[in-house]
């Protein structure tokens, strides 16, 4: 095999890379997953919530990472809907409304009412109105995101301020996402905040979680199998199933590493050889 | 670079006082709770919401020149204006269907738009949405994934000791993602956990302090004295 082909021409290693991701996904292969402690951690502070907290969940992603991060938005709704917790739904991505919609048809809304237990406030254009809901949430949002006025849902009636939320959780893909909440909400008001993060940018958060900052993070898709499993919903957000093709695709990645680093070496050899 | 500094305008200075006064004013409102006999803390919240009415105009300047520039292409047939079109039709033909299928921001009252018309539009919205968007998106930042096993073969080599720490730990911290290798192994795990506890959060400590500190000072620099005319 030509071994600087392969590097000019990566045809093949797109080949193998599609064939470990579609198989394991096309015959539903499942693989045991270790829940690790930054997913534990906030399972564990969700349940431990007192009956009738807010908790305000914030879709700060567009389309390009659901993938990513709508498991996660699944499964943690799941669990929030389990529970006798009151939800909002907010964003400060334009995508969020539309994606929130999307994660509500997918859950199983128990015996919870819109307006009384849950609702659907919509996006947050920038900090400022992030900043303002924190003391009146009818005021930047006069109108949910199916027309009604806010400041008739008893929802709202009961805590009319996101001050009074006893956790944030941002699904966020970037900026604006964390930051905001970590500056408006959690400094000032000292509200809980957990992320659902992905995997590249998870790395950035630990610090905020290692300090106390952040009560728990999911990373990446592997988080939402974590709480699949955690909230005994397996399949419901498709991220177990997924884990196969997550691991061949690392593994494949790894030897492609190795491999290339091989030829390199076995390439410099030879060179130095062909030099004396 | 000109050494020479110039005389700010009298407009310049104008605008220097204001920045350098509301600049002050938020800093002075973050670090000092003054409640009487006004509540600056509430002022500067008041202050920092009409921002939302400057960043909504912002947002319309910004579709304003968008269609500036592309009917621009059209009508001078620049090259690939043809796209142009595709971006005009998709910008204002969404944003349509968008305001027809949730009537209430434009319609509160549902006198213009119909019912009907509103029912017939919403299963558009949704499927270019949900199916044409959605899937276009996240396959065009799955691509990732092969550009990432490519570069990796080709890139990611053990030419220098630091390059080497840095493929061992890459490598450890992929291995320790997967799941699979926890049958493996379970100590892949507890590595990448290490590895990302410990100096990864070194690192980003690092990282967040500086560019907190570089930031503090670049505010300060704008807030004396803003580059008028650079």
């Amino acid at each position: 095999m030509n071994m600087s082909g392969l590097r000019s021409d990566p045809r093949l290693i797109y080949l193998l890379l599609g064939l470990v991701i579609t198989v394991p996904i096309l015959t539903h292969s499942v693989l045991p997953v270790p829940v690790t402690q930054t997913t534990q951690a906030l399972y564990d502070f969700i349940q431990k919530l007192p009956a009738n907290s807010l908790v305000v969940l914030s879709f700060d992603y567009s389309t390009s990472v659901v993938p990513e991060l709508h498991p996660q938005a699944i499964v943690v709704t799941q669990q929030l809907f389990t529970l006798p917790l009151k939800i909002l739904f907010v964003a400060q991505w334009t995508d969020g409304p539309a994606l929130a919609d999307a994660v509500l048809e997918a859950v199983d809304k128990g015996n919870k009412t819109y307006g009384v237990d849950y609702a659907t406030l919509g996006y947050i254009p920038n900090s400022a109105t992030l900043l303002g809901m924190t003391a009146d949430l009818h005021q930047f949002f006069p109108v949910d995101t199916h027309g009604n006025p806010t400041d008739t849902l008893p929802i709202i009636k009961e805590f009319p301020a996101a001050k009074q939320a006893a956790l944030v959780i941002t699904f966020a893909a970037g900026e604006p996402g964390l930051s905001q909440y970590l500056q408006y909400w959690q400094a000032r008001f000292n509200i809980p905040v957990a992320v659902g993060a992905t995997a590249s940018s998870a790395p950035g958060y630990l610090p905020f979680y290692n300090s106390g900052q952040i009560v728990g993070i999911l990373i990446s898709i592997r988080g939402a199998a974590e709480y699949e499993i955690l909230i005994h919903r397996m399949g419901i957000s498709g991220a177990t199933s997924a884990m196969v093709a997550q691991s061949a695709a690392h593994l494949l990645i790894v030897a492609m590493v190795v491999f290339g680093n091989v030829v390199y070496f076995v390439g410099r050899d030879r060179k130095k050889e062909g030099a004396k | 670079m000109s050494s020479t500094k110039r005389k700010m305008t009298r407009g310049e200075l104008i605008l220097q006082i204001l920045i350098f006064s509301l600049g002050f004013f938020y800093a002075f409102v973050y670090y000092v709770n003054v409640s009487q006999p006004i509540d600056l803390q509430a002022a500067s919240d008041q202050l920092f919401a009409y921002l939302t009415a400057m960043l909504t105009a912002a947002f319309a300047i910004g579709i304003i020149n968008l269609t500036r520039v592309h009917v621009n292409n059209i009508k001078r047939k620049r090259p690939a204006w043809r796209y142009s079109i595709i971006l005009i039709v998709c910008l204002y033909g969404m944003a349509i269907i968008s305001m027809i299928s949730s009537p209430f921001a434009i319609d509160p009252t549902g006198a213009v738009i119909p019912a009907n018309l509103i029912d017939a539009v919403t299963p558009i919205w949704e499927f270019l949405y949900y199916k044409i968007l959605v899937s276009i998106n996240s396959s065009i930042f799955s691509l990732l994934a092969f550009f990432i096993a490519s570069a990796a073969y080709r890139a990611f080599k053990a030419r220098t000791f630091e390059s080497t720490i840095l493929l061992v730990a890459g490598l450890l911290v992929v291995l320790g993602q997967a799941p699979i290798m926890d049958l493996v192994w379970p100590g892949f795990s507890a590595i990448r956990a290490w590895i990302l506890s410990f100096p990864n959060i070194a690192g980003q400590r690092g990282i967040l302090i500086g560019a907190a500190l570089g930031i503090l000072a670049f505010s300060v620099r704008r807030l004396i004295r803003y580059p008028w005319g650079r």
